[in-house]
């Protein structure tokens, strides 16, 4: 498990888009009803996709942080513990 | 003086002319990705020297998870269901955050331990041979299988494209041929920059055919005019269980759990093709934006529910209606972007099988060296593509999708060897073993002769009995020497060693 809040807040928000994404989170979702002249679950389905990609974006931030250097270079403190959030 | 029956000839030739420029332009780009390089190692002919920058490698992943299936199957489930195929986008993202948060950790494994495929991560983690070659031979099957649906997709649109001239059989043998050389020549390096072409060709292609179509449709360059007369006509379309009534709550949400927990091969071995673990983390931070290619073929599916309504088969929906209502030349980019989505997903198959039946099957069996096993790697594609994917595309065998579903369904029930990796030290060989055998019988049982009860997807059912068995096995059998286990949790997780 993550050792840091920084850790635990990836985590968290991790889960929270995979339940965004699955019953019952999609229950609620899932109305016939036109958004922006689209469907809502296709509205739905590419929210978490974008945010799927905000979240990691993140999650490169907050490792840049924590190890006080770029973790995405070779050689990196982020990269010699696995990358560990 | 132009002959008429010429320009029409010429005319009609346009589309296969475009989609064969796409095959040698393919060919072309794989053959100079090798740039003087000697090709003979399991290092640089299977993961291109670990030396992939951010940019091939997102388009690498990108291109080899969309298939044939984006540009047939999905629209073709738009057309039968409707909303209900927008599962495929999520667990795409989904697999992205899988990349983020394990490929790193994978490369690091490769980088420090030496491997280059993932059944020989699993037999070092678990000290087992056995166990690595077992995990290779069966992921063969389910990835030969796999290669052969793209590959008869392939054959099908040079078929489609050339109006019937180049046959079933000669479409295979064409586009088998063209993978072979670069394959040989240039390794996962033509993977790389021939997915990089076809990841760029499949985005355009598949926005220039879904905002057409819907500016035929509709007279708007955008989709709402579509919807806008799908609620009117048709409103079981946009909205779950969708218009076939088969996608429940439990389904929708059991197939994306079991699909975000396969780890297939190949995706391992483009994660250890990556410069550095970082450039895996970037490449898939943006990875799910790739996915914006599905929503404009989706579309023109759902536009195929009222203008061809009686469709025989619902996967040749765009096909059908850009032949209809489309230019040639159109039509010809539809072709070449199709075909680069089968190739770029078939093509890495055909290369991680062979790499793995090299390096984790005759590698240990027959006491090769990894000089040996490098060269033997390159030799293979060829007996794997002629002498099993090209036949079985041909011969076509009814039983196919059967096997490629019990593939997939061993696929996902590997979940406990990478638990073992990365979460677990205590997971022993007999445990994975175990599990991995209860929930594969479990899986293909509900997936062959009770087809996914109570509406819960085979996979997930293997799961629930696979876990707890492969937990209780690995209680009671002895566990992988600490020092193998400790190397491996140095990396997969340093702060559980500090406690």
């Amino acid at each position: 498990m993550p050792s840091t809040w920084r850790g635990w807040s990836l985590l968290v928000i991790f889960l929270l888009l995979v339940v965004m994404g699955i019953w019952p989170v999609i229950g609620w979702i899932n109305q016939q009803t036109l958004l922006w002249g689209m469907p809502s679950l296709i509205i739905w389905s590419y929210l978490i996709i974008f945010a799927c990609s905000g979240a990691m974006l993140l999650g490169n931030c907050l490792l840049r942080r924590r190890h006080g250097a770029d973790p995405l270079s070779k050689t990196s403190a982020g990269e010699r513990d696995g990358g560990a959030a | 003086m132009i002959d008429p029956h010429a320009f029409s000839s010429v005319h009609d030739s346009v589309p296969l002319l475009v989609t064969l420029g796409y095959v040698v332009l393919a060919m072309a780009i794989g053959l100079g990705a090798r740039g003087g390089r000697r090709m003979d190692t399991l290092e640089q002919w299977g993961v291109a020297g670990r030396s992939m920058g951010p940019v091939t490698l997102y388009l690498l992943i990108a291109a080899g998870s969309v298939s044939a299936y984006t540009f047939m199957g999905a629209p073709g489930w738009a057309y039968s269901k409707g909303v209900p195929v927008f599962y495929v986008a999520i667990y795409l993202a989904y697999l992205a955050l899988v990349a983020w948060y394990f490929g790193p950790k994978v490369w690091k494994f490769g980088e420090q331990f030496g491997h280059v495929t993932q059944a020989s991560a699993i037999a070092d983690r678990y000290q087992s041979p056995l166990l690595g070659a077992l995990s290779a031979l069966v992921m063969s099957i389910a990835s030969i299988a796999y290669a052969v649906l793209q590959t008869i997709g392939s054959a099908y649109i040079l078929l489609v494209m050339s109006g019937g001239r180049i046959p079933l059989w000669a479409g295979v043998l064409l586009v088998l041929s063209a993978i072979a050389v670069y394959l040989f020549v240039s390794g996962q390096r033509a993977i790389g920059r021939t997915n990089a072409f076809q990841g760029v060709l499949m985005l355009v292609v598949a926005w220039a055919i879904g905002l057409w179509a819907a500016y035929l449709s509709t007279g708007e360059w955008g989709f709402s005019g579509v919807f806008t007369r799908l609620e009117a006509s048709h409103p079981e379309y946009l909205r779950l269980p969708g218009a076939g009534g088969d996608m429940s709550f439990s389904f929708w949400t059991t197939s994306i759990i079991v699909s975000m927990l396969s780890f297939m091969p190949p995706v391992w071995t483009q994660w250890m093709s990556a410069a550095s673990a970082g450039t895996i983390r970037r490449s898939a931070s943006w990875l799910p934006t790739y996915y914006v290619v599905i929503l404009p073929l989706v579309v023109v599916g759902f536009i195929g529910i009222y203008s061809l309504p009686e469709l025989a088969r619902a996967d040749t929906v765009v096909l059908e209606y850009a032949m209809a209502n489309m230019p040639v030349w159109l039509v010809g980019l539809l072709g070449a972007g199709t075909l680069a989505a089968s190739m770029s997903s078939s093509e890495p198959f055909i290369h991680s099988v062979a790499l793995s039946l090299s390096r984790d099957v005759l590698q240990p069996g027959l006491k090769l060296d990894d000089q040996r096993a490098g060269k033997l790697a390159r030799w293979l594609i060829f007996p794997v593509m002629f002498l099993i994917v090209a036949p079985l595309a041909i011969w076509e065998p009814g039983n196919l999708v059967m096997i490629l579903l019990i593939g997939l369904g061993f696929a996902s029930q590997v979940l406990p060897a990478f638990l073992g990796m990365f979460f677990w030290p205590r997971a022993s060989a007999a445990g994975v073993i175990s599990g991995i055998s209860a929930g594969f019988v479990v899986t293909v049982l509900f997936t062959v002769v009770w087809p996914h009860p109570l509406g819960l997807h085979a996979g997930f059912w293997g799961l629930m009995f696979n876990l707890p068995v492969f937990v209780l096995v690995s209680l009671l059998t002895r566990p992988v020497d600490e020092a193998v286990t400790l190397r491996f949790f140095r990396i997969a997780a340093p702060w559980s060693l500090k406690r």
